[in-house]
Parts: C-alpha cells; sequence; structure tokens
C-alpha cells in the first residue's frame, strides 16, 4: 500500500485528474515550506512534490535554481527534508509525498531513503538517471517507495517501452526541450506522444515542465491524467519570500484546480 | 588486470564503479546518438584520415618531445623531458578534442555548438574549430574565470563565438558545465555539445580520452627514438583530466612507467581550500559521471579554489578514479604557492612560460626527482602555454600595466 498508488487509482475512479505542486524544501525556510505543503492541499492539490535542494540542479530553470540557492544557503539537507515531512505527516496521513531531486543527495543519505521512518516519503523521482533505472540501481533498497520516470519529447519509442514498463509511480512526461519554467508549449506534440506513452504505460501518465496558467493545464489535461506545477509556484513563493504572505498561491493553484477538474 | 584496463569502459560506460551516464532523460536519445556516431566512424579510414590530417596540418602535430637541459642539471638526477602540447596551434592540448568532436558534429549534421570552458583553453579550440566550418558558436564560462582569463574572452569573441558568462553557483567552471547542459536540454536536436575533459556522461569520457590519446602515441615513438627506452615517469596536471588521460592511456599497459596525476593543492590539503577531488574527495554524482567529487557533510558540492582557473573543478573524469582505485596512476596534490613557484622557475630555466595548470606538473618535479638516479627519463606533459595567466601572476606579483 502507498498513498501515491492509491490516490491515482482513486482519481481514476472518479475520473478525475490529478494535480500536483511542487515546491523546494526550506524556501525561503522550513517553516514556509511546511505552511504552504498544507496550503496546496486545502487549496485542491492531490499530490505534493519537494524538491531536494542541490547545488549544481542542471534540469532546472533559473527560477528554481534561486530556490535551491536559497534552500542551501540555509543549510537545508535530506536529512532535513525527512524532518520537515515528518511534521507534515503529524497533521496529513493522507496527501502523497514524492521527492523530486538529483542522484548524488539520494546516495549521500541512503540510510534515510532506506529507513523512510513511518513510511513517510511514498516515492522519488530522480532528475539525473535515465527514465528506465530507478533508485534501486544505484543500491538504495525501499520497496515502500516507489519510482517516477521521466520521458521526454527526445525519447524513441523503443525506450518508451523500456521506461512505461518500469515505472511504478506514475510517468512524468516532460511536456518540452528544456529546463524546469520554459515557455513553448506544443500542445499537438504533447498529445501525440502522451498517446503513444498510454499505450504501453501501467501508471498514469502526468504533464509537467513549462505549465504556467489554467488554460495550459486545460489543454493538458485532456490528454495527460494530471499536471504538475513548478515553476509558476516557485515564482510566487520567490516573490513572497520576504513578507511571507502566500495566499496568492492558494488562489492560483484553485485556477488551476478548476481548468483541469 | 592492465589489459583489462584498457578495455575500459564497459558498454554501460562505466570504468570500474565510475562514470556511467547520469543525465535526465532528455539528452539519452543524443548520448545514444553520439555513441552509434563515435562507434562507426573511429576505426572508418577516412574519418581518421582527416583526424590526422588537421592534427598534422591544422595543429601542427606531432608536438615535439623537449630535453629539458638547465632543469634537469637543476635537479641533478633524471634526464627531464617535455612533451610539448603548448607548441600546439592555439596553445594547449584541448585542440586535440575539439580537433576530433568538431568531425563527429559534422557527421552528424548539427549546426550549433556549444560548450563549456574553465581556463579559456578549451573555449578558444572550440571557437577555433567552430569558425573553420562556419558553424555557430556559443561558449559557457564562469564570471569569475570571464574575469581572471580576459585575454582568451576576447580571443574567443575574435573567432566569431558568443561568451555566455555563468553567474550561478561559483561562478567557474563547474558552473559552465550546468548551464551548457541546460543549452544542450534545450537546444538538443540541432545542437552538438562538445564537452572540454575527460568528465560528463558516457561516451565522452571515452571519446576525449581517444582523441587525446596521440599526445601517449607520439611520446611513445619519440622515446624510443631519443632515449631508447619507455620514461620511468609521466607527469601531467589534472582538472577533470583530459591531458593527463590523452598522455596516460597508451601506457596503461606498460607497468614500468609510473604515471603521476597532479591535483591542484589550492591553500593546501590541510586546509580544505582546494580542488584536488582524488586527494581529498569521496565518490559522489556530478555532470553526469559517478568519480571522486569534492563535497560538504551533507551531499553538497563543495566549492573549489585554485589559482589556475583551468583546475578549479570538484569533480574528475572518472577514468582517473578507477586508475586511482586500482593503483595503477598515483595522485599527489601542489599548493598555489608552489606551482606560482614552478611557474616562475620554468619560464627561467627553460625559456617556457607554461600555463599555470601545467605550472602544477612542474612544481611536483620538487619531490619527484629525488626519487630518480641520472639513468631515469621523465616526461612532463606540458598542456599549456602560459601567456593567459600573465594577467593573475602579474596581479599576484603587484604588478599594474
Amino acid at each position: 500500500m502507498n498513498r501515491l498508488t492509491d490516490k491515482l487509482e482513486e482519481l481514476k475512479k472518479r475520473n478525475q485528474k490529478a494535480l500536483v505542486a511542487y515546491l523546494v524544501a526550506g524556501d525561503p525556510d522550513i517553516d514556509s515550506t511546511l505552511e504552504i505543503m498544507h496550503m496546496f492541499v486545502k487549496s485542491g492539490v492531490d499530490i505534493i512534490e519537494v524538491g531536494v535542494p542541490f547545488t549544481d540542479p542542471i534540469a532546472e530553470g533559473p527560477i528554481i535554481q534561486r530556490a535551491h540557492d536559497r534552500a542551501i544557503n540555509k543549510q537545508i539537507s535530506l536529512e532535513d527534508v525527512f524532518e520537515l515531512i515528518k511534521k507534515f505527516r503529524s497533521q496529513d496521513e493522507e496527501t502523497p509525498i514524492v521527492l523530486m531531486g538529483y542522484l548524488n543527495s539520494f546516495i549521500f543519505y541512503k540510510d534515510l531513503i532506506e529507513k523512510n521512518q513511518n513510511n513517510s516519503v511514498d516515492s522519488i523521482l530522480v532528475v539525473d538517471i535515465p527514465g528506465e533505472l530507478d533508485i534501486a540501481d544505484y543500491g538504495i533498497k525501499n520497496e515502500n517507495i516507489n519510482t517516477i520516470s521521466l520521458i521526454s519529447p527526445t525519447t524513441k519509442n523503443d525506450r518508451i517501452k523500456l521506461i512505461a514498463n518500469n515505472s511504478t509511480g506514475f510517468i512524468y512526461y516532460v511536456t518540452l526541450r528544456g529546463v524546469t519554467g520554459s515557455s513553448n508549449l506544443d500542445v499537438d506534440e504533447i498529445k501525440k506522444n502522451i498517446r503513444e506513452i498510454k499505450k504501453y504505460a501501467k501508471v498514469p501518465t502526468l504533464a509537467g515542465f513549462g505549465i504556467k496558467s489554467p488554460d495550459d493545464a486545460k489543454a493538458l489535461s485532456s490528454c495527460a491524467d494530471g499536471v504538475i506545477i513548478g515553476s509558476s509556484i516557485v515564482k510566487m513563493i520567490e516573490e513572497s519570500s520576504s513578507t511571507k504572505e502566500f495566499d496568492k498561491i492558494g488562489s492560483y493553484i484553485a485556477d488551476i484546480k478548476n481548468a483541469i477538474t | 588486470m592492465s589489459s583489462k584496463i584498457n578495455n575500459l569502459p564497459d558498454s554501460d560506460g562505466f570504468f570500474g564503479q565510475y562514470g556511467g551516464k547520469f543525465v535526465p532523460e532528455t539528452l539519452m536519445y543524443a548520448l545514444e546518438q553520439l555513441e552509434d556516431t563515435y562507434k562507426k566512424l573511429k576505426d572508418n579510414n577516412d574519418f581518421k584520415d582527416q583526424f590526422y590530417k588537421d592534427l598534422s596540418e591544422f595543429v601542427g602535430r606531432p608536438s615535439p618531445l623537449y630535453f629539458a637541459e638547465r632543469l634537469t642539471k637543476h635537479y641533478g638526477s633524471g634526464s627531464i623531458w617535455l612533451k610539448r602540447e603548448d607548441l600546439n596551434h592555439t596553445g594547449a592540448h584541448k585542440i586535440n578534442n575539439t580537433i576530433g568532436q568538431i568531425l563527429l558534429a559534422k557527421h552528424m549534421g548539427k549546426k550549433r555548438i556549444i560548450a563549456e570552458t574553465g581556463a579559456g583553453q578549451h573555449g578558444v579550440a572550440t571557437a577555433t574549430v567552430a569558425a573553420r566550418l562556419g558553424l555557430e558558436c556559443h561558449i559557457y564560462m564562469g564570471a569569475e574565470d570571464v574575469q581572471r582569463q580576459s585575454l582568451n574572452v576576447y580571443r574567443i569573441k575574435l573567432l566569431g563565438a558568443q561568451v555566455h558568462s555563468v553567474d550561478s553557483g561559483s561562478a567557474t567552471l563547474k558552473d559552465a558545465l550546468n548551464e551548457a547542459l541546460r543549452d544542450w536540454v534545450t537546444n538538443v536536436d540541432d545542437t552538438y555539445y562538445i564537452i572540454g575533459s575527460v568528465t560528463g556522461p558516457h561516451p565522452y569520457p571515452m571519446i576525449v580520452r581517444d582523441f587525446n590519446s596521440v599526445v601517449g602515441e607520439e611520446l611513445i615513438d619519440q622515446s624510443k627514438k631519443l632515449f631508447n627506452a619507455m620514461p620511468d615517469a609521466i607527469v601531467a596536471c589534472v582538472g577533470g583530466g583530459s591531458n593527463a588521460m590523452g598522455v596516460f592511456y597508451p601506457f596503461i599497459d606498460m607497468n614500468q612507467t609510473r604515471l603521476i596525476g597532479v591535483e591542484a593543492g589550492g591553500e593546501g590539503i590541510e586546509t580544505g581550500e582546494h580542488a584536488a577531488p582524488l586527494n581529498d574527495g569521496e565518490p559522489g554524482v556530478l555532470h553526469g559521471a559517478l568519480s571522486y567529487l569534492m563535497q560538504d557533510d551533507k551531499g553538497q558540492v563543495k566549492e573549489t579554489k585554485s589559482v589556475s582557473a583551468g583546475l578549479d573543478y570538484p569533480g574528475v573524469g572518472p577514468e582517473h578514479s578507477w586508475l586511482k582505485d586500482s593503483g595503477r596512476a598515483e595522485y599527489v596534490a601542489v599548493s598555489d604557492e608552489d606551482a606560482l613557484r614552478a611557474f616562475h622557475e620554468v619560464s627561467e630555466y627553460e625559456g617556457i612560460i607554461p600555463a599555470l595548470e601545467t605550472a602544477h606538473a612542474f612544481a611536483y618535479l620538487d619531490k619527484l626527482m629525488k626519487e630518480f638516479d641520472s639513468d631515469s627519463n621523465i616526461v612532463v606533459n606540458v598542456s599549456g602555454r602560459g601567456d593567459k595567466d600573465i594577467n593573475t601572476v602579474a596581479e599576484i606579483d603587484g604588478i599594474k600595466f
């Protein structure tokens, strides 16, 4: 039993699309992250993706890079991320949590992941490994944590089959060639590729990278099983990092939720 | 053991436990394409002819093996020989690799070339070969390196390439690589990324090594001709490690030749302020490969310190990590202070102003030459010339132009 798998099945039964929201742990500080995570849930987020700060986040655009920098300035490590999630779980036992980060952090804190106290983390997405591999391939064993694999517009059919076969959480379809927060979504290409992925996928396919407006979200939810919103949220967190008034993020998320419902 | 070492990397790109392909999925197809192209071309006679023709006519190879008479006398033990990569067109070994990779890019029909650079030598070497083929070229360089290597920045611009100054992180080579990877993810369809060292995801460490191996291959012939034996030791500086790998590789099976890599000791290994992952790092993943890496107690990549921009990098090519663990090569470190001393010394003794990177290899002779008698032959790989470092050294010496 895994919160993420259960949630995705439940949404499918109800014929609803999943809304995944991303933030970086410790941006601008751990207390704010905890507050925003709870606000996510209240505003209609189904799954939370927590970014693990890393010095060299090669797949991120400038907005999320700056968030990693802010968190690193606060010395946030994967150990602190587990503490954060423990606190979150004391109030929220239901919402699935995905850790998204770079392999070096996960290898460095292998023991923490293998332990995963109280099964607080449901899934891990490692950005810098090929889609068909998961943490177990790098010696990190935990059967209760499932794997989210990336498929991109450049992934050819033979690899799509391979990756689709190995994913246990959901397939994260990267909607564009580029880093997080880029523009220029080609909705027709995305739809075509997601249809191809769905021929082989055993788990739902969600779309992320470059989704900004409720209209983007709506367009993609017609083919994907859900959408992932990252940079737009992180930008709002950045804009409110001194006032710490994060309310408008809640209304933004509610708008996205409406658009895909 | 040795012959097995020589066959690496394996089909997944590993040298022992090191190497691999740790990249976002978007780049997987591009890496597969590159590997397929390289496999197809590397033994193709037309390709090889073109590569060696360009090295001969455009780069000026072979580079001489030169007897350093006064340095030899100075140390009073073995003979010191200099493999003169500083005499190559553009002034460093970096051109060997770019000559090869631009041929791959051309064959793959890529219209746009990108590269990262630290000291600027790889940026110059890339801009040079791109200009020669009339290809659009973008060079990523850390903002701090743009400052300290202003001469090379201007050379790159003269060659028609665009220089992108990178402000993120430590604003040095590591961050330039991050930015180049981001460019590649974005423009992967029409862009060829010429990585400048034996670093990055498979197949780059293999490709860059193979193209640079011309240095070691020439050295075998020249050693026979000039002193009728194989060198007793080869000394080369190691940042990412391409000049060292190129000169070491053909010697891996020859156990009588000691292979010695010299890392940047910065303020001294004991201070932690250095760029010497093989001396003071742990295995970790950065820029697509598992290798020795300088990281802190939270698994974050540490900022490095070296007077030499080309060595100022927290990681190292995976094959060096393997050569270290297997014991085939030795890796030592030399401080900024000692490297600067050697920079002056070699200039005055031999009439050769070496690159600050290369000065690290020279500085190690102080210790090394005590281990050899007068019958021995020691080769220093002079990876590049020091013109680009004049401003840095002058500033340290308190000289204003």
